[in-house]
This record gives C-alpha cells, sequence and structure tokens, in this order.
C-alpha cells in the first residue's frame, strides 16, 4: 500500500563554512529583508526554493543567523514541511496524486504500474537520477482524477494502461517493446513524448 | 495624496462595470481558475486574445473566475449586446477557431458546444443555466460573482455591491457589528460550528495589543476545494470579510494563510489585498475613519495540522507547525502571545454579506436551527464533479444524487464522506439526511468543512480507512504518543486486515485505539479514528468479511485478490504487451499469470476484461 518511507531522510550534517562564497551572498541577498516574528520565515523558504529549486544545506545557518534561533531549529522547520526540498530535483518529476477522489478511481493501481516501469520508489528518484515520483497531496482537481502531473502538466483522468503508455513514452521506450542501449537517445525521445503529451 | 471616498469609488466602478454587464459589442468571458486551468483555459484565453486581434473581430475578451461546474470546465461565455450570455463548455484552444466562427462571425449559436443560455429564462432551444440539475436548488450568496466578476478587478466587486457592507460596520460601533453578526446565528464554517460573533467577542473583550485576526486558508483536508473557489474567484469578499472583523474586534493586523498547494489563490489574494490597499480599504484610517488595518499574505509549505487553529499559529511564528496546548486559547495568547482570532475563510465571507443586507435577510436561508448557506465541493464517484452552494438543511442526496448526478451510470451509491479525512462517512441508507452538523453528530461523522466525497459499490471500505490512516499518520506533528504512535499502530493492523492477515482480536484492538486517540491535545489526533469507528457502525458486515473469510467483496484489497487467466481472448497479447512487470507469461500459445511477478495493477485486466479476471485469493472463484 502507501510507502512507508514517505519522508526521506533529507537532513544532512552541516559544515557551518561550506558553501561557495557566491551562494552564502545569494541566499543572504535573498533574504536581507526578512526578520524574526514577522511571520518571514516561510517567506524565506519560497524566496530561496524558487531561485535555487530546493533549498540548500548551507542556507540553514544564515537563516539560523537571520531568524536569531539555532541551526537545529531551522531544520525542525524545513523537515516539517513536505513542500520543502533539501536536495535538487530529478531531471523528471512525475508527481502522483495520492487524494481521495484519485484513490477511489484507482490511483493506487497507478502507483504500482509508475514504480514498475520508472523503477523508482513514491518519494524517491531512481537508480540513474533520471526520474523522480513525488507524492503529493489534493488541489481539488478531482474532475481530472485519477490524476498525475509532470513539470506543472496536469494529466487525467488516467486508465492504468494510459498511465503505462505514458511512462513508458516518458522514459524513451517505444510501445511495450523493452530496447537495448538506452543512454544518449533516451533523452530526445523524452523530449519528443514531451511534445506528444502536450498535444493530447 | 487624498484618497477616493467610497461614493467617488463605487460611481468609478459602476462605469467599468456597466461595459461588462451591459457590453455595447460581444464581450467573451473566460473563466480562469484552478480546476479550468488544469485543463487549458490559460490557453483558451491567449488564444481567444490573439484570435480576437488577428480577425479583427468587434469583441473584448475578459477573465472571470469559476462558476463552479468543474465537469464542464473549460468555460466560455459569450454575450452578445443585450442578449443573455450564452455558455460553451470544454472550450480547450482548439476549439476556439470555430467558436468565433459561429458565435461571434456569424452571430448565431455554436451547438455542439453550448452548455446553457445565462440566468433564468431559456432561449434559443438551450436551457437556462438556473435549470441545470447542478444548479436547481442552488442559492448563491457567496458564490454570486464567481464566474461573473473579474476575479483581479477591484471595480467589478465594488460595483456589485462590495464594500458596503464595510461602509455600514464602519457607521456602529464594533460591539454593534459583532451583536449583528452573532445575531445572524453565523457559525464557524470550518468544521467546529462554533459560533463566529462569540469568538469575535473573546477577541474584542482581550485587553492587550496588538491584536490578530487570521483567516485559515489552509483548506488541507483532500477532497474539499469550496475555499479555493472563493479566493481565486471572488478574492475581495474574503478581504472585505477580514476587515470588518478587524473593526469589530479592534484587530490592528490580519493574515490571511494559504496552503501552498494553492499557487493561484495566493497570487490573486495578494493582488486583492494590494488593490485595497490603493484605494484606501487597508492600511491607515480606512474610508476615512480613524480604524487601521493591515493585512498580509503568507504561504504554507505542506502540511496538514498548519489547518487546526493552533497549529497555523505555530507555523506563523516561524516555527513547525505544532498544535499547541490549550489552554490559553488563541483569543488570550495566539500568535506571537498576543489575543488573535482565527476563522475560516467562508466564516469571514459571510461577515460583507451579514452586514451589507442584514442579519433577518441572512437568516432568511438555511434550516430551524442553522441558517445561511454552505458551500461543498463534490469529488469521487460522481457525475458532476464541481462546487455549489446550498441552505443549510438541503437533504443530501439533493446535493449528491440530483445536483452531482451520482455514481456513474450503473453503478450504486456505497457511502459519503462528509468532509475531510478526519471526519467519518455515512452509508447510503443515511443519504436522505439533512445537510447541516447536527444529524452527522448523532452518526458519530463531523461534517467538517464541505469536501463530499463519494463511494460507490466498486470501492472497499477497508482500503478507504487505510488511506485515512495512513494521511493522518503522514501528517501527525508527533507531539502526542497517542497521535503519532496510535495512528501508527491503528494503520499496521488496517493494512495486515486488508492483506489478509487479519485476526478477531484486532477489532478490539482498533476500538481500544480509536478511544486512546480522544487523548490527543489536537482535533488531528482526536478526529483521526473517526473514519474507522465508522465503518465499525456502519459496515460492519464488510469488514468481518476481510477478517475472517479473508475476502474483499469489491476486490480492491490487494492482499485478498489475484489476477487469473480464465477464458481465452485475442486480447491476450495486448495484455501481455501493457503488463509492467511481464506476469502475463505465454506457455504453448495459452497464458497465465506469474503471481510471484504479478504487482496487481489492473492494465491486463482493462486489456482483456473477458479473458483475465480479479478472483479471491483465499475464497474459491
Amino acid at each position: 500500500m502507501f510507502s512507508q518511507a514517505s519522508h526521506n531522510s533529507r537532513v544532512k550534517p552541516v559544515d557551518p563554512v561550506a558553501g561557495s562564497p557566491e551562494l552564502l551572498v545569494r541566499i543572504s541577498e535573498l533574504i536581507e529583508d526578512l526578520s524574526a516574528d514577522h511571520v518571514d520565515l516561510l517567506k524565506a523558504f519560497h524566496r530561496i526554493q524558487h531561485e535555487f529549486g530546493y533549498l540548500p544545506h548551507e542556507a540553514v545557518p544564515l537563516l539560523a543567523g537571520k531568524f536569531r534561533t539555532t541551526p537545529a531549529i531551522i531544520f525542525g522547520t524545513i523537515d516539517f514541511y513536505s513542500e520543502v526540498r533539501t536536495a535538487p530535483a530529478a531531471e523528471t518529476t512525475v508527481e502522483w496524486c495520492s487524494g481521495p477522489a484519485c484513490l477511489l478511481k484507482g490511483s493506487l493501481n497507478i502507483r504500482r504500474a509508475l514504480e514498475a516501469i520508472l523503477e523508482c520508489e513514491m518519494n524517491r528518484t531512481s537508480s540513474n537520477g533520471n526520474f523522480g515520483l513525488r507524492l503529493v497531496q489534493c488541489d481539488g482537481t478531482c474532475h481530472l482524477a485519477p490524476l498525475v502531473r509532470q513539470d506543472g502538466r496536469y494529466i487525467g483522468p488516467l486508465t492504468v494502461s494510459e498511465s503505462i503508455e505514458w511512462a513508458r513514452r516518458l522514459k524513451g521506450e517505444d510501445g511495450a517493446v523493452q530496447t537495448e542501449g538506452e543512454g544518449a537517445s533516451a533523452e530526445e525521445e523524452s523530449s519528443q513524448t514531451a511534445q506528444k503529451v502536450e498535444s493530447e | 495624496m487624498t484618497l477616493p471616498t467610497y461614493k467617488e469609488m463605487r460611481q468609478q466602478a459602476d462605469e467599468v462595470w456597466t461595459r461588462t454587464a451591459r457590453p455595447a459589442r460581444t464581450l467573451i468571458k473566460v473563466g480562469v481558475a484552478t480546476c479550468s486551468r488544469v485543463v487549458g483555459a490559460e490557453e483558451t484565453l491567449e488564444t481567444l486574445r490573439r484570435e480576437v486581434q488577428a480577425r479583427r473581430l468587434d469583441a473584448d475578451v475578459m477573465l472571470t473566475g469559476c462558476l463552479g461546474l468543474c465537469y464542464a470546465e473549460p468555460l466560455v461565455e459569450v454575450i452578445r449586446p443585450s442578449v443573455p450570455g450564452i455558455l460553451y463548455q470544454h472550450m480547450t484552444a482548439d476549439k476556439v477557431a470555430s467558436l468565433l466562427e459561429t458565435a461571434v462571425v456569424a452571430d448565431g449559436i455554436a451547438r455542439e458546444h453550448a452548455l446553457a443560455v445565462m440566468g433564468d429564462k431559456e432561449s434559443g432551444g438551450l436551457p437556462s443555466l438556473g435549470s441545470l440539475e447542478f444548479m436547481r436548488g442552488q442559492v448563491r450568496r457567496l458564490m454570486a460573482n464567481c464566474g461573473v466578476t473579474d476575479p483581479e478587478s477591484i471595480d467589478h466587486y465594488l460595483a456589485r455591491g462590495g464594500y458596503e457592507g464595510l461602509v455600514r460596520a464602519l457607521r456602529l460601533k464594533p460591539v454593534e457589528v459583532i451583536d449583528e453578526v452573532k445575531k445572524s446565528g453565523l457559525w464557524g464554517r470550518g468544521g467546529a460550528a462554533f459560533s463566529t460573533g462569540l469568538k469575535w467577542e473573546f477577541l474584542y473583550n482581550a485587553k492587550r495589543k496588538p491584536k490578530y485576526l487570521i483567516c485559515n486558508a489552509d483548506e488541507g483536508d483532500p477532497g474539499s476545494f469550496v475555499n479555493r473557489n472563493l479566493m481565486e474567484s471572488d478574492p475581495q469578499l474574503l478581504v472585505e470579510g477580514m476587515i470588518i472583523g478587524g473593526y469589530a474586534t479592534e484587530a490592528d493586523k490580519g493574515y490571511i494563510y494559504i496552503r501552498d498547494e494553492y499557487p493561484l489563490p495566493v497570487e490573486r489574494m495578494e493582488l486583492a489585498v494590494a488593490q485595497a490597499r490603493e484605494r484606501g480599504l487597508v492600511g491607515e484610517g480606512i474610508l476615512g475613519s480613524d480604524f487601521s488595518f493591515e493585512l498580509e499574505v503568507v504561504r504554507g509549505a505542506g502540511s496538514y495540522v498548519c489547518g487546526d487553529e493552533t497549529g497555523l499559529l505555530s507555523s506563523l511564528e516561524d516555527r513547525r507547525g505544532m498544535p499547541k496546548i490549550k489552554p490559553p486559547f488563541p483569543a488570550q495568547a495566539g500568535v506571537f502571545a498576543m489575543p488573535s482570532n482565527i476563522n475560516n475563510v467562508e466564516s469571514y465571507t459571510n461577515v460583507p454579506l451579514i452586514m451589507r443586507h442584514g442579519a433577518d435577510w441572512w437568516a432568511e436561508m438555511g434550516s430551524e436551527k442553522h441558517k445561511g448557506t454552505k458551500m461543498f465541493s463534490l469529488s469521487g464517484q460522481i457525475q458532476r464533479v464541481g462546487i455549489l452552494e446550498v441552505p443549510l438543511g438541503t437533504p443530501t442526496s439533493d446535493v449528491v444524487m440530483r445536483m452531482g448526478g451520482g455514481p456513474p451510470k450503473g453503478r450504486k451509491l456505497k457511502a459519503v464522506q462528509p468532509g475531510g479525512p478526519l471526519s467519518g462517512v455515512i452509508p447510503a441508507s443515511d443519504v436522505d439526511i439533512p445537510l447541516e452538523p447536527d444529524p452527522y453528530r448523532e452518526r458519530g461523522v463531523l461534517m467538517g468543512s464541505g469536501g463530499l466525497v463519494i463511494l460507490d459499490d466498486t470501492n472497499c471500505i477497508v482500503d478507504l480507512c487505510v488511506y485515512f490512516e495512513w494521511f493522518a499518520e503522514d501528517e501527525s506533528c508527533g507531539r502526542c504518543t497517542t497521535c503519532f504512535a496510535g495512528t501508527r499502530r491503528m494503520l499496521e493492523i488496517l493494512r495486515r486486515i486488508s492483506s489478509g492477515r487479519g485476526r478477531l482480536a484486532d477489532l478490539e484492538l482498533i476500538k481500544l485505539l480509536g478511544s486512546i486517540a480522544q487523548n490527543a491535545n489536537c482535533f488531528h489526533g482526536q478526529g483521526a479514528p473517526t473514519a474507522v469507528m465508522s465503518m465499525f457502525r456502519f459496515f460492519e458486515g464488510e469488514l468481518l468479511e476481510h477478517v475472517e473469510r479473508k475476502r474483499c467483496p469489491a476486490k480492491v484489497c490487494r492482499g485478498l485478490v489475484r489476477y487469473e487467466v480464465l477464458h481465452h481472448s485475442d486480447r491476450l497479447p495486448a495484455a501481455e504487451a501493457i503488463c509492467p512487470t511481464n506476469a502475463v507469461v505465454r506457455d504453448n500459445g495459452t497464458y497465465r499469470i506469474d503471481q510471484l511477478k504479478c504487482i496487481k495493477c489492473d492494465a491486463c485486466r482493462e486489456q482483456a476484461p473477458y479473458a483475465i479476471a480479479v478472483v479471491d485469493e483465499f475464497a474459491p472463484a
């Protein structure tokens, strides 16, 4: 059923002087005008994540200083929120909606199929680093249930077969036949598939 | 800089609105909200704008909000001068050219896409919008502007009576405003159903300053999306409600806390607040009075318990969003240990209507005990997914079976989950009960925030409970052992049952866990077992079938079913091709399923429904 390991072991040990000077300067700039007790920490997370795509761990000591608290408290806060990511996302992230409307319409079947095809567990990145699967919460687009999202594009309602075909195209496999020698050509093909899906 | 008075603003707004309400040339409205955006409404809007310009058509294109008919999105309304507008459904960008050709150039009706005529009168052989099953019986007060005005225009809101409520409130004393709200009988729409006026009085009576007014727009209940629609289709209504609330409680600052999953509402609320500030409706000396109120939009970061009022407070205080221990209550020591008040979006948005039309008008709608209207969202196994607004006390069956159209054809209603994973479920036999808190409470269920999720006979109640417990466990903040360990234990037991290893002793264990959970600090822990308890109450037979006979009647629970090739069919090669794990094996021309490889994803049965069947794992097929 649902993966028990839904929280990645996201917290990495931090070296207070790590990080390139440019990175630290940029983060400092981003949080320049924020301060403690002004409902600003969430704003800081969003700004940094918007800039880098994730929250680099180098930001933690800076945030701790800015918000007059300890790095541990900042870590704890980051870890609490599921939409704050502490590692760069995979090249292609497939988001799977966990909501009840999708569930009742068979989203678990889709999840099993996606995990098998992308060779990737939920909330993990595949071993070659190309694909990530992410569990997301319901945002009320239930007329598309069961749905998956890829780069902000909503794809649904899906049957299991459709989701399998879609995932295979995404992966660059031709139809049902497993092709040898992926690698360089896989990337080209996946960009073609993106166009295909868009036109659907 | 002198700010305009209300009268001046209204005059200007009326001029702007007249161009939309009685357009001199063709006006095309495109509804863009989250539900339509995901099916391409933005592309439709862009294409329309481009095409109208390229063809030099005598027409304007306008953005509007969402009418709540999610099942028909994207919706486009074409209004020709002095004729009621015609609503077109499923208008994706590729249909724009043909629509313009028929509806604008040829001045006719594009019948193949037309859904209805706006208003209550049918014309041209099309039904009126009000006569559609989905709309009939709805009373749109909160949603009056949704899909009608431009959510990004404060003028549209003003011209439709916006901020009249604030003007009237400012003429009264704060206590009188609170009295008016109390008189209306408005209670908190977030689920707890506590009197809004009384809550405001607590904050008003708090002596310390500054005081905070907080809007809980962290609509985290999966399957609820009514607040989202209000914020993206009529954001000014919430702004006005918050300002009136601020005046009545003498608060200094307001926060609107919106969940991270709602980017468009964040965008539109921020714009709405900025526009209101420009007009002097937010900030110092509002509308020339000596009342000042600041308003800020805060974006969450993905946490369900931040929708609990004290969890939200912790989140605002730059910490983990863990619910606090009460007392002290927020009215004594809330955010930053200062007096605070927290209400749901729908609670605040009712207030401008109460102040504009008076408490008596507002209380005309609703049942004997529960006044006003309430918005509900419909999702799950239902034909018409959407958002509607009905008077409280409307029979649940009226909303689910008639307006929503009930489950897909050929299926039977099984249960309705009224509002969020902590609310429980009611069985199909009880679907006639009125939509108000009391009848639900009698059945051990909470009416909640209004996200109706519908189950039909293809769904398994144990499977749904596994989901609810997983959700409760995943989102537990970790403070109370009864919650974080209790939900985990509950989940383990339910998973055991759904995998075929359930035992009778488990049932007692679940009940025990359910009662222990009541000792949790916040409602997340206390409400976590509600769904499981309603399963005991209404679906005990189905549960026992899982435990005693190791059978899942709906054939959903993965551990209790397996896939088998029962017949031969020429669809079997397709099933072999689709299988993601190569579990459909061909031996000497016959097919079988390799049970060790099979992940039970159902794809092969979709391809070869005649040949492949789901059979009970432990009982004879």
